[in-house]
């Protein structure tokens, strides 16, 4: 089975300032983080407290202004999937040529893997539509199923549900929880919101503004959890109750926070 | 039992069925032409200088089979409707394929954008017989004339539609194909190619029509042979039905070839963005919950 590991030291991020004579943005002020093996990490925070960047530069679309981060299975590079905020389809192409548009090989042997993991999340017969013929929870079916089928060492995921309605949402988490079960890939997950993070991983990195990392929260319960489930319910106002401990001055500073 | 008592009802007798036949597509179609052509002879009654349509199908059927039309004059139909064909399909390669460059580099670039843009909204705005006209000035009676004013006629609706089409190629998608390390070769293909062929295909649609207006006008000013040539001859003749005929001819040979190969062309190529909803589809996105 393949996983990564993931390696940051002493990550640094500043942009240069948007506006002349304006001062530099620090996106990470200092992360140092590892994760290995087939674990599912959420990444947690608050607007501005540099998640996307971190992926960014997991990535490779963006370089760190200092520290090391290294991303390998074994001695090779990791393979990466992606799943953004929107599905990101090509819309004049067929739902299975979309899956097929993202892998190395083609023929016969992609074709019924492509195949497979459409089942898994609950869209066989759709291989000959197209996206727009799709809802958008749907599209975001193929997204995932896409990022899975390329059968990646870790699996970058931002923020995948925060355009979604709460119903198509929770649907999905559901789909995600049976494609990672059977996978068990390495996953970093980035979304704002707490309770999400809590039914998914096995690990919540939660960041502080300014990019800091504020607490780390290992969730030790068995996959795939159902939203229902009342340890789930419980662990998730446990960890809620952490925030608010930790910014006393109640609800309007952990919507800030979370 | 009452769901059933349409099939149980007794075939439908003649009148009844012509009268079915009547409401559907092509019976409406039909009957739209066959009231055309009675209003046609209507007006001939009225307007005796208006040739009829007995007398124009009479001239046609002359026209097309070499017939004599009294005198030494015979038809030459084929002639004169190869000789057009040709210079169209010059003068829209001659616009097409500027066009198409011109297109992809306005949507793919902000600076060619702002730098070209206005010129070939105005190129766009501007009527086929202006180019009819200014061509003849420049070339006189000769064949460049009508093959360049199809091509300055057609070049913007290319342009047009081509720059729209580059431009729904969003960043979101590259990036995609990026982060996927999706080769350059497959980008192309299935990303700036696919995205691209519907709004080339809408182009040509419209250049065609814009351009086969420009070439009759373009012929009858300037022409030595052509569809256009000819119509003005019967014209300067005094001979209406001549006249009406060829005006048919054109007019015929442009919808066909748009009902025929353009607008299925441009339908197919566009099929994911207007797809027809089948009832396999329907079902489909049953079974997966849509």
């Amino acid at each position: 089975m393949n996983m990564a590991r993931v390696d940051i030291q002493n990550l640094k991020k500043v942009f240069p300032a948007p506006q002349k004579g304006g001062d530099p943005v620090v996106a990470i002020e200092d992360i140092s983080l590892e994760v290995d093996g087939n674990v599912f990490v959420s990444v947690v925070g608050p607007s501005g407290c540099g998640k996307s960047t971190l992926l960014n530069i997991l990535s490779g679309v963006e370089t760190p202004s200092s520290g090391t981060v290294s991303v390998k299975e074994g001695d090779r590079p990791a393979r990466l999937g992606y799943v953004f905020q929107d599905a990101r389809l090509l819309p004049w192409r067929t739902v299975m040529d979309n899956m097929l548009y993202v892998r190395d090989d083609d023929g016969k042997t992609a074709q019924s893997s492509a195949e497979r993991y459409l089942e898994m999340v609950g869209l066989n017969h759709t291989g000959e539509m197209f996206p727009g013929q799709l809802s958008g929870g749907m599209q975001q079916r193929v997204g995932i199923a896409r990022a899975f089928s390329v059968e990646p060492d870790l699996l970058l995921m931002d923020e995948p549900f925060s355009h979604l309605d709460a119903i198509t949402a929770r649907s999905l988490r559901d789909h995600l929880q049976v494609l990672w079960t059977a996978t068990r890939k390495t996953v970093l997950f980035v979304t704002h919101d707490v309770v999400e993070a809590v039914q998914l991983s096995d690990r919540i990195i939660v960041l502080a503004p300014g990019g800091r990392i504020f607490d780390d929260i290992a969730i030790d319960l068995e996959h795939p959890r159902r939203a229902a489930d009342p340890k789930v319910a419980t662990l998730q106002a446990e960890i809620l109750g952490r925030f608010e401990e930790m910014h006393p001055s109640g609800t309007a500073n952990l919507e800030n926070l979370v | 039992m009452s769901s059933s008592s349409a099939t149980l009802a007794p075939p439908v007798a003649g009148p009844g069925r012509v009268r079915q036949f009547l409401v559907t597509p092509i019976g409406a179609q039909l009957t739209a032409i066959v009231v055309f052509i009675i209003l046609w002879q209507l007006v001939t009654v009225i307007a005796p200088r208006v040739p009829g349509p007995v007398s124009v199908a009479q001239f046609l059927w002359v026209e097309i089979s070499g017939g004599s039309h009294g005198g030494v004059v015979t038809g030459e139909f084929w002639e004169h409707f190869a000789h057009t064909l040709r210079h169209f399909s010059l003068g829209l390669l001659i616009g097409f394929v500027p066009g198409l460059l011109i297109g992809v580099l306005i949507g793919s670039s902000r600076i060619a954008q702002a730098l070209l843009n206005d010129t070939v909204l105005v190129l766009l705005t501007l009527p086929a017989f202006v180019w009819a006209f200014l061509t003849t000035m420049w070339f006189g009676v000769s064949w460049q004339a009508p093959v360049l004013t199809v091509a300055f006629a057609s070049f913007p609706f290319v342009t047009i539609n081509v720059a729209q089409g580059v431009r729904s190629i969003t960043p979101e998608l590259k990036n995609m194909s990026r982060a996927f390390d999706v080769p350059r070769r497959r980008q192309f293909r299935h990303l700036t190619l696919a995205a691209v062929t519907g709004y080339v295909f809408a182009g040509l649609r419209f250049a065609i029509i814009i351009g086969w207006n420009g070439i009759l006008l373009s012929e009858w000013f300037a022409g030595q042979d052509g569809v256009g040539f000819r119509t003005r001859y019967w014209f300067d003749a005094n001979r209406y039905r001549g006249f009406v005929g060829w005006v048919i001819v054109f007019i015929v040979f442009i919808i066909v070839l748009d009902r025929l190969i353009l607008n299925r062309l441009q339908r197919r190529a566009f099929r994911w963005r207007d797809p027809v909803e089948t009832d396999a589809d329907q079902v489909k996105l049953e079974q997966v919950g849509g």
